[in-house]
């Protein structure tokens, strides 16, 4: 029975990714140019493409940058998150319409157009951000360089995909919320226990795998972010100072024609993930267990 | 049950999509169809003339359509590196002259010196593109148009600034923006002259300007040479230069912002870049736009500029190599070039060449090292990260120059 | 009485202000889209045009190809969105419910496809895509999409699956003759929250797509609707920003439409039922 509800998953994902998950493996232990692709065929190095990279010095500033921009985003993501989807049950209805409305706009911008967008609000030129600033008289921030080091740089990158992450989590915590009984978080109040209480207490455990799984998932698409950096940030200003990993990826990798190395590092971001990652996901799947 | 049936036919409608779909579906290339990618500059830019050289193939060869297919800078390359891994190319390909040498060092496009002397003008191509087009010896790409750099100003801002004539040397133009400067003190962060932080195209006029180079060949590897005495005494010019010149970001491109925005906006008294920048001067200043070459640190000679353009290559797997030739030669006729000169580009061969001044700017221009590896160095920005060192002072002009020839060298000989 | 009063009042106060910062530059994109060029491109920003005008939204609907890239992108999106929401929410019910063999593994398979990098799946997949003549085809692309929303809807529905309280469940196997059958009519609507967020997650992420959709479609008039955007920016010379927040407007409204329809009818009204018991 069950077999047969996993079957056409299995199908399909089997037909379509079977061989391109073989081929970046077999392509991991190849060397595979330009040259080779234009041939269809690599030749075989071993563990040579891993050596280098395991051997790059750029390898290693990227994971670590990545590793510390990766945790600043979720954790933002998941904080703010939550806490907003807390105070979508306590405001008026037509509070919670106006915001859900606008959460949804927010989710619905294609990537490519809200870097855009953020690209002027953020420009050096005639930026909205600096002029407001300025107008608020917090500073002279008139032709300030948000782009001038890679700390800013990056840190305008969170804020951006941080605003462009928190729709999702807002709105999927939202639904979870709505699956704790009403009648218990009553009692609990009626009893005087503190909001703090309440929300361990009652709250948590009802939402707490959701919550584990917008965490890993969070990890996983901000660990391997590429669209918001590389437009925001602009391939002319791209380089090993301010890689992250899936800009690394796609920049040593692809841009470069070199498509072994690509896959080796695609195969190692895939480790430092789930390893990122195997604490919330052993909890996931534990969960089931106890069933 | 119920759901049972709906789960089966929620696929059945799925298959039969996909089954109904599947008939449309290609491939491979139909029989008959010339399948072209060019840069959608061809398609806002001069649509009639892609138009006029279709008619003349179909006409020279009935039963035959062409399929123009427009294709992003950003993106065209990953677009045919994958039809490249799929055995699905295109039969005619535009690419940046400057993206040539990658792919003719890798074997991605035929061979077509035996159909040389069927393209117009091919015995006066412009040295600069022809040079892209070819590798040991071959004829692989047909140079389509090109573009150098020209000074584009605002004669109003220069008159009332009391600058009487045009600068022949660049010292008198570094008088000039002076005079640029203080008329205009009342405007906040207004640029005598705009330009971005890192426009390495710019830059590097300055070097080849002092004789230096970029990188040479020497015993079969290469060298960067950014390191030599010219070559710092140009950067050093270059930098002195920019500091009083322009207010942009140090950090910026010449793509963002676009610099005819800041001249629209009254921010900028001139500007450097293609001469297609005088189209989008704006409304305000459109009456007062004007053009000159931007002349030498040596006196009435042109500092070079650097020679953009695009090559027209036919892909190795394409199965109709003989009729890709020839649309090649239908679009690339005198009259179509022509046709590009009209538009504001420079054409193809020296006997067709013009005395405008995007033209004239050409008779003097530099290229890039014609290496396998130039791309990456490119992408990689080296150049870029050099110059907004340089400006940010992060740097002397000597350490930014080393470390940057020192990456040249190991990016250029890579194997 | 009063302490909730002022404290709802309190709680409105944030939720309005958070909209306003969050929504703000939603509001720049539609300000944009009304304003003429020259404002568009002046020295300091402006707020609300002064001389509002429609053009750019002319020059986008006219602009070739839009409403056969809009259709493209309904087809190739609706299509996603259906076949994903059932085949993940029979996996999910299968993983959540039954123990068997193999289970631990494709959960983990569900989220371990997921940290595969995108980047370096562009050039395999196009190939396997050649190989069943799916290039330059919807239905290539409605397949790429399928196996980025799968494993994802697959392990998000799961969660939600195992978030329903156990006494409900035992209610509904009392309840059903069929274990499977009743079983589904009972956990639709308590499922129902879950089933909204992840459609709605796989329309946006299917209907923004632009990497696989531009890499894999050729013809101008196959190609989706976020394909179509990016020819505003294409050319080297002068993109037409107003066109741009124009077109970027026009195309969001689908996914609006499609959200307002999915929360009505699905979520808010249905749990409200199921939590009574």
């Amino acid at each position: 029975m069950p077999y047969g509800l996993i079957l056409p998953v299995v199908v399909v994902l089997g037909a379509i990714l079977g061989y391109p998950i073989y081929s970046l493996v077999r392509l991991s232990l190849q060397q595979y140019g330009l040259f080779e692709l234009i041939r269809h065929q690599g030749r075989y190095v071993g563990l040579h493409n891993f050596g280098l990279v395991l051997h790059d010095p750029v390898f290693w500033h990227t994971v670590v940058r990545t590793i510390i921009f990766t945790i600043a985003n979720v954790g933002l993501t998941m904080v703010i998150g939550t806490l907003t989807a807390l105070l979508l049950v306590r405001v008026s209805a037509w509070v919670r319409i106006l915001l859900t409305a606008g959460l949804v706009l927010v989710w619905a911008m294609p990537p490519v157009v809200a870097v855009q967008v953020w690209n002027w609000m953020t420009n050096y030129q005639n930026g909205v951000l600096n002029y407001v600033l300025t107008e608020l008289h917090v500073g002279n921030f008139f032709h300030h360089d948000w782009y001038a080091t890679t700390f800013s740089q990056l840190g305008i990158v969170t804020v951006l995909i941080v605003w462009g992450a928190l729709p999702f989590v807002i709105i999927t915590v939202y639904a979870a919320l709505s699956q704790v009984p009403a009648e218990l978080v009553e009692a609990a109040e009626i009893d005087g226990a503190r909001p703090w209480r309440v929300f361990l207490d009652v709250t948590m455990p009802v939402i707490r795998p959701v919550l584990l799984i917008l965490t890993s998932l969070s990890i996983l698409w901000d660990f391997g972010v590429f669209t918001q950096p590389y437009l925001l940030i602009g391939q002319p200003a791209i380089h090993p100072g301010n890689y992250l990993m899936a800009i690394y990826l796609f920049e040593e990798g692809y841009f470069k024609n070199d498509y072994g190395r690509g896959a080796a590092i695609s195969l190692l971001m895939l480790v430092i993930v789930a390893a990122m990652s195997v604490v919330y996901v052993r909890k996931m799947v534990r969960i089931g267990e106890v069933q | 049950m119920r759901l049972r049936v709906v789960v089966a036919a929620a696929l059945a409608v799925a298959l039969g999509v996909m089954a109904a779909t599947a008939g449309a579906s290609t491939g491979r290339q139909q029989a008959n169809k010339l399948t072209v990618w060019l840069q959608v500059d061809a398609q806002s830019g001069w649509p009639d003339i892609v138009a006029a050289a279709n008619q003349q193939f179909q006409s020279d060869h009935p039963g035959w359509t062409v399929d123009v297919q427009y294709q992003n800078w950003g993106d065209h390359l990953q677009k045919f590196d994958a039809t490249l891994a799929g055995g699905n190319t295109p039969d005619v390909i535009e690419m940046g002259n400057t993206e040539m040498t990658k792919y003719m060092a890798a074997g991605a496009f035929a061979d077509i010196s035996s159909f040389k002397s069927n393209f117009a003008n091919s015995a006066n191509w412009l040295a600069g593109l022809a040079k892209s087009g070819m590798y040991g010896g071959h004829l692989y790409g047909v140079p389509y148009y090109a573009g150098s750099r020209v000074v584009t100003y605002r004669t109003d801002a220069w008159s009332k600034a009391g600058i009487k004539a045009l600068p022949t040397s660049l010292s008198q133009f570094t008088s000039d923006l002076s005079k640029l400067a203080s008329a205009n003190k009342g405007t906040q962060g207004f640029s005598p002259v705009y330009i971005a932080g890192t426009d390495w195209y710019y830059a590097m006029s300055f070097v080849y300007d002092y004789g230096g180079s970029i990188a040479y060949t020497h015993a079969h590897k290469w060298v960067g040479n950014l390191d030599s005495k010219a070559s710092i005494a140009g950067l050093t010019a270059w930098k002195n230069f920019w500091l009083a010149a322009s207010k942009a970001s140090k950090t910026s491109n010449e793509g963002n912002p676009a610099p005819y925005d800041i001249f629209s906006q009254g921010g900028a008294g001139a500007i450097i870049g293609p001469g297609w920048f005088s189209c989008c001067t704006g409304t305000k200043y459109k009456s007062v736009t004007a053009q000159f070459v931007m002349p030498s640190h040596v006196r009435g000679k042109a500092m070079p500029g650097f020679l953009g353009g695009s090559d027209l290559a036919v892909p190795a797997p394409s199965s109709n190599k003989a009729l890709a030739a020839d649309w090649i030669k239908d679009f690339t006729s005198t009259s179509s070039e022509r046709g590009f000169q009209a538009k504001g580009n420079i054409p193809n061969a020296t006997n067709l060449l013009g005395s405008s001044v995007n033209e004239r700017a050409a008779a003097r221009s530099w290229f890039v090292p014609a290496a396998k590896h130039w791309v990456d160095v490119e992408n990689g920005n080296i150049l870029r990260t050099m110059l907004s060192e340089i400006l940010g002072g992060k740097f002397t002009v000597k350490q930014a120059a080393t470390l940057a020839s020192d990456n040249i060298t190991a990016t250029l000989n890579q194997p | 009485m009063t302490r909730r009063n002022s404290s709802r009042t309190l709680w409105n106060t944030i939720g309005v202000a958070l909209f306003v910062v969050m929504v703000f530059p939603i509001f720049w994109m539609i300000s944009t889209a009304f304003k003429p060029d020259d404002e568009i491109n002046s020295r300091t920003p402006t707020w609300f045009s002064m001389h509002p005008t429609l053009s750019h939204f002319a020059t986008a609907i006219h602009k070739p190809f839009f409403w056969v890239d809009v259709k493209n992108s309904l087809i190739v999106v609706l299509l996603t969105v259906a076949v994903a929401m059932v085949l993940s929410l029979l996996a999910a019910v299968a993983l959540a419910k039954y123990r068997f063999t193999g289970r631990k593994l494709f959960i983990v398979l569900m989220i371990g496809i997921q940290m595969l990098p995108g980047v370096g799946l562009i050039i395999p997949l196009y190939v396997v895509l050649a190989r069943y003549h799916q290039v330059n085809t919807l239905t290539g692309v409605i397949i790429t999409y399928l196996t980025f929303a799968l494993p994802f809807s697959v392990w998000t529905l799961r969660g939600f699956v195992l978030g329903i309280p156990k006494d409900l469940e035992e209610a509904a196997m009392v309840d059903g003759s069929s274990r499977l059958g009743a079983f589904l009519r009972i956990l639709l609507p308590l499922v129902a929250p879950g089933l909204v967020a992840t459609s709605v997650f796989a329309f946006i992420t299917s209907w923004n797509e632009y990497i696989f959709a531009r890499i894999l479609l050729n013809d101008q008039g196959k190609q989706t609707a976020t394909v179509w955007l990016s020819y505003f920016l294409g050319t080297s010379k002068n993109t037409d920003w107003g066109g741009l927040m124009a077109g970027s407007t026009l195309v969001a409204i689908p996914v609006v439409v499609f959200f307002l329809l999915i929360q009505r009818r699905i979520a808010f009204g249905l749990t409200a039922g199921a939590v009574r018991g």
